[in-house]
């Protein structure tokens, strides 16, 4: 019985959301009760359900809709520890919004996907996917069956592909062709707080990701670019070390501040004596016994300073700490030293100074040593603010990105900004095909659809003109983000669009003077473009095949 | 059962439930089919989703037998579609819905017959020989493969292909339906399904899902030292160990007296030299690829990174087996006397990423019996979804190896059957006669539920095909496209023969069990809140069970 409760709870945990026709009575006048608790669940059917779902997606995607383009506004955003953030980026906002709606968090994952996959174009992706569902609502309405909307979704989408496709540009990629890389990263960074300083911000993304490709596999580690934040100075400080920045300082304040020509011992263990793991205690029955073991004791700290000195050793990182006495003694023999160095960081060293990770003392040797041309210990600030930078790595595979600021608020933006650049820019160099931005793809791809749309006979062929109209609040958020006319800018560049044929023209959301987004530079990424269409359809496609939501209802 | 002995005797414990008699057969009976109600709208290639919300988690599903277990149901007659909808995932895997709406089907058939006074066990008898009929007229009415003249793998693609008609993946069938047969045809003469891996990876399209033909598994947790080991190995050889390698008490209660202080280097040393002989071994077999299930700590990691060594600690089970079996290697759980056979090898290992994940994936199997379905998608509950939708597909696929005749979907074979079935009732004296029609009728409840569905007049739609089946156009069925009828064998809406004679037996013996009980005593226990947050305190209160 006790087994049958238990399981009875553990489905109830899995699953407890269901609800039923109000009550059902059989012919005599009993109530069925069919479901667990189904006084307790509300269910939504059939066209309401659609709708509360359509409008719950929309809400989101509204919400998001003004931080869209290079005049977007940003959001503040304070959790319930009261920490604020403030930022621009489409996933970081829904992230933190902490949404209750089922839908709704739909939406939320949406966003993380495209971030997790591309890195930008959050808030794309999120307003797309809401004005898909505005269109399919209008034919709902209409009476189309919701798959036949669906499935006229997801033919566009591939007429969409197939358009960016052929209207993307090859630019050329790699560390002597930076031009086309900066320019992505610019466009990314444009609606940015990192705005001011564009070029800057960009160069340092790009070298960044320059310094760390892999050039053949045409791929990018990003956990070997490292972030390090520091509030106080300047936004145009952030720089970018070819080497590794750690947060942290050498251990004794006497220590020399610089090391030149460093040979690094890398140590995962402490500088204390040995431990067993095994459970042990040492008994101790007489002075001698005791005079030895306090001798042996300190013989342990001389022979492990002996022993990295013999290797030439002249900086040691540790994983762990070091008491006083062990401090001390490596001032003494005049080895640098810093502690409690995290594990990531560890291998991040190991790995830039060509060194090995060495887990005890007998095992030290010359070779396993790293080499630095320089570690310095820096002051930043009036604080006491140090760091230590490991510079003139001989692998030049680990770099670390500083990012200054004036508060810290503005650090976390600029730095998840440099994020979402040097997630564009790794995205070029696997695939080094782009499309203009400004709306003028959505545009290109929109018109593309229309011209196919009427090629379907069946009633696809309103919900491809719907997609092609959903395309068109792209340019249209953008326009009116940018201060400007929203319907008259779209019908301005959509007609020259298809009267010159030119699929570069979009929305002039800078006030450049020209429309046309390959003279003012704004370059994306075909890939995130696709992935954005894509994703959107596919989510549109899942919230509008729920005809049915049956849930735990509220207390309140 | 107690009403003339009165107060004195109490049979049961206070505030049990003891319906019985035709009543209470005709209230489980709508029950049932209150159920079935729930789920119908799933049916067919234009058939809704589900989203039930749970404590925590969400789930969004058009597979019959996923919602009928999230929908908790209580009601103990009408826990049986439960079951059955359980039964036929496990056994075919597809045609979960479609089990639960003929059962309801046929509940409702057999209904105005126990109201009439007819015994349910005269109903159940002629249902059973319904069934029976039916499931010969299948076996004379199914086609094997070999008269259709189609190379096996164009037919398997397109028996997938129906199977994820009405799941959210339908718009990238084409894409899907290669890949499941070609991770089914990598798998051996036994086709155990827990040799295809899929794993789910979030964000990317749908369509950059991948078929890997042998072993990835997510990069699994790494100490310090691991970005050091090389990422890409030609022709590794494979340890699989089911061993901690990390530096550790041997005993967990052992404890160590030391009286001098010169012998505590020496266990210190003894346990290093433990596990540096453990890893010693290792290198010395050769191996360049470690693997296991339990850690491999921080020291191993760099003693394994500073001889070229690759190493995954912590690797889930079922990936350990399947990497087993595709590399030919054997799980040791000891390094001592570690032999060439005891290693596996593959073509390459590569580290690749996957969206924001890193895989291992291991391809190129000299004994390649397993692959890995790498699902993406652009939220949790899509990949759920598609998940339960491709393990549909892969089961019927299974299903296909074994059994090589189909029959055409679309509601075509119940149709075929409804019209055997009413003409053979008519040669039938008795109540049998109107039994069987009426079961013959509950039939074609899969075509109406598959035309309302769709948004269509299902009586008109009907009405076509009963016409074209009686002009002896077996094969057609509704066409939800184009809004009428069409031949669903040319379609090529094809389905295993197999679902449908397990499908029709599983939701007769069904209707059979709810037509055969005629008392339901239900404990008070059963029906209350397990939960301690209880709303409604005077139904908590008796018994304190806690």
């Amino acid at each position: 019985d006790a087994f049958r409760r238990s399981r009875a709870r553990t489905r109830n945990m899995q699953a407890p959301g269901q609800g039923q026709v109000p009550v059902v009575y059989d012919e005599y006048g009993r109530p069925f009760i069919i479901v667990r608790e189904q006084d307790r669940k509300t269910r939504v059917k059939g066209l309401d359900a659609y709708k509360a779902n359509i409008l719950a997606a929309q809400a989101v995607a509204r919400t998001v809709r003004t931080s869209l383009g290079p005049r977007g506004m940003d959001k503040i955003l304070q959790n319930p520890d009261g920490e604020v953030t403030v930022t621009n980026d489409g996933a970081t906002i829904l992230d933190q919004m902490e949404v209750e709606n089922e839908i709704a968090k739909l939406l939320v994952q949406l966003s993380k996907s495209q971030d997790d996959e591309i890195g930008d174009g959050t808030t794309g992706v999120v307003v797309l996917a809401g004005s898909l569902l505005s269109q399919a609502l209008g034919l709902l309405d209409r009476g189309i069956h919701p798959v036949r909307v669906m499935e006229g979704f997801e033919l566009a989408c591939e007429v969409a592909v197939k358009r960016l496709e052929a209207i993307a540009d090859t630019v050329e990629v790699g560390s002597d062709h930076r031009e086309a890389m900066i320019t992505t990263a610019m466009t990314t960074l444009g609606s940015k707080v990192v705005s001011k300083h564009l070029r800057h911000m960009a160069e340092v993304a790009v070298d960044a990701v320059c310094s760390v490709a892999d050039w053949e596999r045409k791929d990018v580690r990003l956990d070997l670019i490292k972030m390090e934040q520091k509030p106080g100075g300047k936004m145009e400080d952030t720089a970018l070390v070819q080497g590794i920045v750690i947060d942290k300082d050498f251990s004794h304040p006497q220590m020399p501040k610089v090391v030149n020509n460093a040979k690094i011992a890398i140590l995962t263990c402490p500088f204390e004596p040995p431990k067993p793991k095994t459970k042990h205690s040492i008994q101790i029955d007489s002075v001698e016994k005791y005079d030895q073991m306090v001798e042996q004791e300190r013989k342990y700290f001389s022979d492990m300073v002996k022993q990295v000195k013999d290797t030439g050793a002249t900086l040691v990182i540790c994983q762990w700490g070091f008491d006083d006495e062990a401090n001390h003694l490596l001032y003494a023999n005049d080895l640098p030293a810093v502690r409690w160095v995290g594990g990531v960081e560890m291998e991040l060293i190991a790995i830039a100074t060509g060194g090995r990770i060495v887990p005890r003392f007998s095992e030290l040797s010359a070779d396993k040593l790293g080499t630095a041309g320089t570690v310095e210990e820096i002051t930043m600030g009036t604080q006491k603010d140090t760091m230590i930078v490991i510079r003139g790595c001989p692998e030049k595979k680990a770099v670390t990105v500083v990012v200054r600021g004036g508060n810290k608020m503005v650090v976390e933006e600029a730095e998840r900004s440099l994020h979402d650049a040097i997630c564009m820019t790794r995205n070029l160099i696997r695939d080094n095909r782009i499309v203009y931005g400004g709306g003028s793809a959505e545009i290109a791809a929109s018109l593309a659809i229309l011209e196919e749309a009427d090629k379907v006979g069946t009633v696809e062929q309103y919900a491809m003109r719907a997609f092609a109209d959903a395309l068109d609040a792209i340019p249209m958020a953008l326009a009116e983000n940018s201060g400007l006319h929203p319907i008259s800018s779209l019908a301005d560049a959509k007609s020259r669009q298809s009267k010159e044929s030119n699929p570069h023209l979009g929305v002039d959301c800078r006030a450049l003077g020209t429309a046309d987004m390959k003279e003012q530079g704004v370059f994306e990424t075909l890939s995130g473009k696709i992935q954005q269409f894509r994703l959107a359809t596919q989510v549109a496609r899942m919230i509008l095949k729920i005809d049915d939501v049956i849930q735990p209802s509220q207390y309140e | 059962m107690s009403n003339l002995v009165q107060p004195s005797i109490i049979l049961l414990k206070e505030g049990t439930d003891d319906s019985q008699g035709i009543p209470q057969l005709l209230s489980n009976i709508s029950a049932c089919i209150a159920v079935v109600d729930c789920v119908k709208s799933t049916l067919g290639p234009r058939g809704m989703d589900k989203l039930i919300q749970g404590d925590r988690d969400i789930t969004i599903s058009n597979d019959g037998a996923t919602i009928m277990a999230l929908l908790d149901i209580v009601h103990p007659a009408a826990k049986t579609l439960v079951d059955i909808a359980k039964s036929q995932d496990s056994e075919v895997g597809d045609g979960t819905t479609s089990v639960v709406v003929l059962t309801g089907a046929f509940l409702n058939a057999a209904k105005p017959f126990i109201e009439d006074g007819v015994h349910p066990q005269i109903v159940r008898k002629f249902f059973r020989q319904a069934l029976d009929m039916s499931i010969q007229f299948i076996e004379s009415y199914a086609i094997t493969y070999g008269a259709t003249g189609d190379d096996k793998r164009t037919v398997l693609e397109k028996l997938a292909g129906t199977a994820m008609n009405s799941k959210l993946i339908s718009a990238y069938k084409a894409f899907f339906a290669p890949m499941v047969v070609d991770a089914v045809m990598c798998l051996d003469e036994h086709l155990p399904i827990e040799m295809i891996g899929i794993k789910e990876v979030k964000g990317g399209a749908v369509q950059d899902s991948l078929l890997v033909k042998g072993v990835a598994f997510e990069k699994t947790f790494s100490y310090a030292g691991f970005e050091q080991q090389p990422k890409k190995i030609m022709n590794p050889k494979i340890v699989l160990l089911n061993m901690e390698l990390e530096l550790k008490s041997e005993k967990e209660n052992a404890e160590v007296r030391i009286s001098d202080p010169a012998e505590y280097q020496k266990i210190v040393d003894a346990e290093w030299s433990i596990i540096y002989d453990k890893l010693d071994k290792i290198v010395k077999s050769g191996a360049t690829v470690v693997l296991s299930r339990l850690a491999i700590g921080d020291l191993a990691t760099q003693y394994f990174a500073d001889r070229d060594v690759f190493c995954a600690g912590r690797v889930p089970e079922e990936d350990l087996v399947r990497m087993a079996k595709a590399c030919g290697g054997q799980v040791q759980t000891t390094v001592n006397d570690l032999h060439d056979e005891h290693l596996g090898t593959c073509g390459v290992l590569e580290e690749k990423q996957i969206g924001g994940k890193r895989f291992n994936v291991f391809t190129e199997c000299p004994k390649s019996k397993t692959a890995t379905i790498v699902l993406r998608g652009g939220a949790e509950q899509f990949i759920a979804e598609s998940h339960r939708s491709l393990h549909d597909a892969i089961m019927i696929v299974r299903r296909a190896m074994k059994h090589d005749t189909i029959v055409p979907g679309g509601g075509a074979i119940e149709m075929a059957l409804s019209k055997h079935l009413r003409e053979h009732a008519r040669t039938i004296r008795g109540k049998g006669q109107l039994i069987i029609n009426e079961y013959a009728k509950a039939l074609e409840v899969i075509p109406r539920t598959i035309t309302e569905n769709a948004g269509l007049d299902p009586t008109d739609v009907l009405n076509k095909l009963r016409q074209k089946h009686h002009a002896g156009e077996k094969y057609t069925g509704v066409d939800v496209n184009a809004g009428g009828v069409c031949n669903a064998y040319e379609a090529l809406v094809w389905e295993p023969a197999l679902i449908r004679t397990n499908a029709l037996k599983a939701a007769t013996e069904a209707a059979a069990v709810v037509l055969s009980v005629d008392e339901t005593i239900r404990h008070p226990k059963s029906e209350r809140d397990p939960e301690p947050s209880n709303p409604y305190p005077q139904r908590a209160r008796p018994g304190g069970r806690r």
